[in-house]
């Protein structure tokens, strides 16, 4: 067995080794450059739901994970506090009625009676009187107003449709107005966040297609980017030091972590049989539709 | 493929997994070149074995996106 002449075999071999490289270097811009992140998240907007008023709830009428939809009654706070309440604001607008029918009543026969019976200040005395007590009337329709209010929302109601979340509630609990008691897992609102590394960042915008791999596995959900972050926190500088100054961490100036930044994915269509869950791990990839990253591996 | 590959809960780079079938591959691509004495005309023999290796991964990266 003969050997071929050296040159011939340089040759042979550095052109196959040229084409080694090539292909390296596409294979790093495919695995390294595409635009896809191992870092998803399912997320959805959930609704921190408080009551209005205040009270003793009375009733529960739902049960933790229960699908809701809106409008849907979820408890009932004590109502006969409000009841009581809305009593006494319809007792004042009865007495204030009277006492406004009294005064219009006495305002005009002042006003009807001839000069010489009664003064003129006392004529302006009693028409004051009389917007006074009309004032009062409507202040008292007012209070009736708030009171039937309170009354109503002591019924507490679903805002959107969703899945109740971490619920634990039992009659005899006291709930406050505004303290949220209750979180609605909005189900018309779930979305992905790509936590997309910086240096993967270039050539996607808005209206790219993306697909979706739940670490669950199962068919792939298909989605469009609908935004970018504008920001996210500096993880290298204290917000706020001792000293007013700006306090930055000393970092390695030769190994760099790229930030993740939050891609925001709308789903467009989610398989059937897939059933998403706020938090869940997910894995993104994204196609930009200018040529370039991650289009072809070759 | 772009993603990882779940085997039994360890995930892996797809690319680790191409070059694992690529290096089955050219053993199998070594083993004739040796019969057909075609390292002949090779000047390098581990330099032109590595770059045909890089290839055969490369290969089989375009094979499996096709595929998946």
């Amino acid at each position: 067995m003969t050997t071929a002449s050296l040159p011939f075999r340089l040759l042979a071999t550095l052109v196959v080794l040229l084409a080694a490289a090539l292909v390296a270097s596409q294979l790093w811009d495919y695995y390294m450059d595409a635009p896809w992140t191992r870092d998803g998240r399912v997320r959805a907007d959930v609704v921190d739901l408080a009551p209005d008023v205040s009270g003793p709830v009375v009733q529960v009428f739902v049960h933790d994970n229960q699908v809701v939809h809106e409008g849907d009654k979820l408890f009932q706070i004590d109502p006969a506090r409000f009841t009581l309440a809305v009593q006494q604001a319809q007792a004042a607008v009865d007495r204030t009625r009277a006492a406004m029918q009294q005064a219009k009543s006495d305002a005009a026969r002042y006003a009807a009676v001839s000069n010489n019976a009664a003064s003129g200040l006392s004529r302006d005395q009693a028409s004051a009187t009389a917007q006074e007590a009309e004032a009062e009337y409507n202040l008292a329709l007012a209070n009736l107003g708030v009171a039937e209010l309170n009354q109503r929302r002591s019924t507490v109601y679903a805002s959107v449709n969703g899945v109740i979340t971490n619920f634990s509630m039992r009659p005899g609990d006291y709930v406050t107005a505004g303290k949220p008691v209750l979180a609605i897992v909005d189900s018309d609102s779930f979305y992905v966040d790509a936590y997309l590394e910086e240096t993967k960042m270039r050539g996607i915008s808005p209206g790219d297609a993306a697909k979706i791999t739940l670490m669950q596995g199962g068919p792939a959900i298909t989605g469009h980017v609908s935004g970018i972050a504008a920001g996210i926190a500096d993880v290298e500088r204290t917000p706020t030091s001792a000293t007013l100054l700006a306090d930055v961490n000393p970092t390695f100036t030769w190994v760099r972590l790229a930030a993740r930044i939050p891609v925001r994915v709308e789903l467009d269509h989610v398989p059937d049989g897939v059933k998403l869950v706020a938090g869940m791990t997910c894995t993104v990839s994204i196609t930009p539709r200018d040529t370039g990253n991650g289009q072809a591996a070759q | 493929m772009i993603g990882e590959i779940d085997l039994f809960g360890v995930y892996l780079p797809p690319l680790l997994v191409w070059a694992l079938i690529a290096q089955a591959l050219g053993i199998g691509v070594r083993r004739l070149m040796a019969a057909a004495g075609l390292y002949r005309y090779v000047w390098h023999r581990p330099l032109f074995d590595f770059s045909v290796l890089i290839i055969l991964t490369g290969l089989v990266s375009l094979a499996m996106n096709r595929l998946f």
